[in-house]
């Protein structure tokens, strides 16, 4: 059981860099994320279930989808701006979310699609917790050494000028919808692979992974988090669903908890605990 | 031949005619200032110019190629750079990477665009280097832009335009907002770039103009009323009346 909340955490965690790519470093608050987790979990859930692909073909296939997916929702929305951008993600989840709930002879609709196998793979059974556990914290490390490649090449560094001038930056030569759309690419590419992954780990791809509550999950998270650096996301997938793991048992109001730890880090901590943390290092480093 | 030319170029915004059917033509190698008392269109006309506007009627040619119509990421690639008016930099990025994303856009290539760490691009960590160099800033290259004073992101706002390695260099007020001392130092700086690009120059200040220009253009609600030498300018009667009267002295 431990192993599978720490798995699920790591998972939480690939989905959250991907959105931060977005939210962090190009300064675009989607609120469609689970489009893409959704669309991959479910694509790959199926062909894993009837067609028996391998876990590396999944894992393949759901960062197609995502990206895919991404492309398709990104480019609709790359050309708004502000409160109109966020709507639009927002509503185009809201579309795919629908589709999966009234094509219920393909995703089981409020059912769910039940019976994702975790196929083995040189003779590794990952149907044992520890096994899965140990393949998706090596994947996790995996995305998280690919997100930090890209942050800090000059992509990362473009998304971020946008963030920071988007007039400007488009005066010095760069095409700033079209980078807006390769952010939204890869940061779909992630959410894919963090859905398929999902999908097996639970061995169903529930109607929520498609949900705007799953998208509103994910931006809580790495706001918590902070969605200053590469770690927030990280932090605040370990915050979340350890969370939603522990107190939700012993309380069923939870998510009041989780508005009012919200409120504080957007009063107090725009930076999320990363934030935080860096300042109460540097007063306690100060006092001593 | 002009390296930068506009035919009966106009903008409106609604009722407004902002820029009204200027013909302008830049010689490759000088300095070409524009003048004209506020809200003549002078940031508008450099806004047609880079693209950032699509004008309401006339042409732009850049090399004896047209650009109207052309977005403005493409014609920053084509060589043209411009500063802006109102100081617009990267302010939570240091003053290197402010160059360095600049130098970045031009560059020849965009290999490793998202593997590539950024140090590894030596042609363009030296290029943003010698930008910061070239306006007296790589002593601060590592301070925030944010945290430097006004007349330094002045400095800055020039750098970044310099950066891109362009053909053709257009300042708006570079030296807007500066103390006496700044802008002195703001005009040499100038002054050292003359020659070495062809450039563009919006400025309030007469003494300044008068001393740098080759050539200068006088705008007046929208539309040119006269081009010249510094010399000729200061004698044509129509532009003390509609300009220099109230200010030369
Ligand atoms: N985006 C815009 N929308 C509407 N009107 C505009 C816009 N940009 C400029 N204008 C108007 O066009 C006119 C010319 O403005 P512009 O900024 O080009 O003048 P300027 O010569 O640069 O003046 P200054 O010396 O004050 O910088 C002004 O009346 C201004 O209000
Ligand atoms: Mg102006």
């Amino acid at each position: 059981m431990r192993h599978a909340i720490v798995t699920e955490i790591w998972i939480f965690a690939i989905f959250g860099l991907g959105l931060n790519l977005l939210l962090g470093y190009t300064g675009l608050l989607s609120f469609g994320q689970a489009t893409f987790f959704g669309s991959a979990a479910y694509v790959a859930g199926y062909l894993l279930k009837y067609y028996g692909i391998g876990i590396f073909t999944a894992l393949g296939v759901g960062i197609g989808v995502g990206a895919l997916s991404a492309l398709v929702v990104g480019y609709l929305c790359v050309q708004r701006a502000g409160l109109y951008f966020i709507m639009l993600t927002f509503a185009l989840n809201q579309l795919f979310y629908f589709i999966a709930y009234q094509w219920t002879s393909v995703t089981g609709g409020e059912d769910g699609m039940p019976g994702i196998p975790r196929p083995a793979l040189l003779g590794i059974d990952f149907r044992q917790p520890l096994a899965y556990y140990v393949l998706v914290s090596a994947l996790f490390l995996l995305s998280l050494w690919a997100m930090q490649r890209i942050v800090e090449s000059p992509l990362g560094k473009i998304l971020q000028a946008i963030r920071e001038n988007e007039v400007r930056a488009e005066a010095l030569g760069y095409n700033v919808p079209r980078f807006k759309l390769l952010a939204f690419v890869i940061g779909g590419a992630f959410s894919g692979f963090a859905g398929v992954l999902y999908a097996m780990l639970f061995g169903i791809v529930p109607l929520e992974a498609i949900g705007v509550v799953f998208s509103g999950n994910v931006v809580f998270a790495t706001l918590i988090g902070g969605s200053g650096s590469l770690y927030g996301p990280i932090i605040g997938s370990v915050v979340f669903i350890w969370l939603s793991e522990s107190v939700s048992v012993l309380w069923a109001r939870w998510p009041l908890l989780l508005g009012v730890a919200f409120v504080i880090v957007v009063l107090f901590f725009r930076g999320g605990v990363v934030e935080a943390w860096s300042r109460i290092w540097r007063f306690s480093k100060r006092a001593s | 031949m002009a390296l930068l030319e506009a035919r009966e170029l106009s903008k409106s915004f609604g009722a407004l005619t902002a820029v009204n059917a200027v013909n302008l033509r830049i010689e490759p190698g000088t300095l070409h200032s524009i003048i004209g008392p506020n809200g003549a269109g002078k940031t508008t006309l450099f806004n047609l110019l880079t693209g950032r506007f699509a004008p309401s009627a006339g042409r732009i040619l850049f090399d004896g190629r047209d650009i109207t119509g052309t977005r403005a990421h493409r014609i920053a690639h084509l060589g043209l750079a411009r500063s802006f008016q109102r100081t617009n930099v990267f302010p939570a990025f240091t003053l290197l990477d402010n160059v360095w994303v600049a130098a970045f856009a031009c560059s020849r290539s965009w290999r490793g665009l998202l593997w590539r760490r950024t140090e590894s691009y030596a042609g363009v960590s030296a290029q943003a280097r010698q930008a910061l160099n070239d306006v007296g800033l790589i002593a601060k290259q590592s301070e925030l832009a944010r945290e430097i004073s006004h007349g330094e992101q002045r400095q800055l706002e020039l750098a970044i335009a310099l950066a891109a390695a362009p053909r053709v260099l257009l300042l708006d007020e570079p030296a807007a907002g500066l103390s006496p001392e700044e802008t002195r130092r703001m005009v040499a700086l100038v002054r050292a770039l003359k020659g070495r690009y062809t450039i563009v120059l919006i400025e309030h200040k007469m003494d300044i103009i008068m001393s740098v220009s080759d050539r200068i253009s006088v705008m007046h609600f929208g539309s040119l009323i006269a081009e010249g030498t510094p010399a000729e300018i200061q004698r044509n009667p129509e532009v003390r009346r509609a300009y220099l009267g109230g200010m030369a002295a």
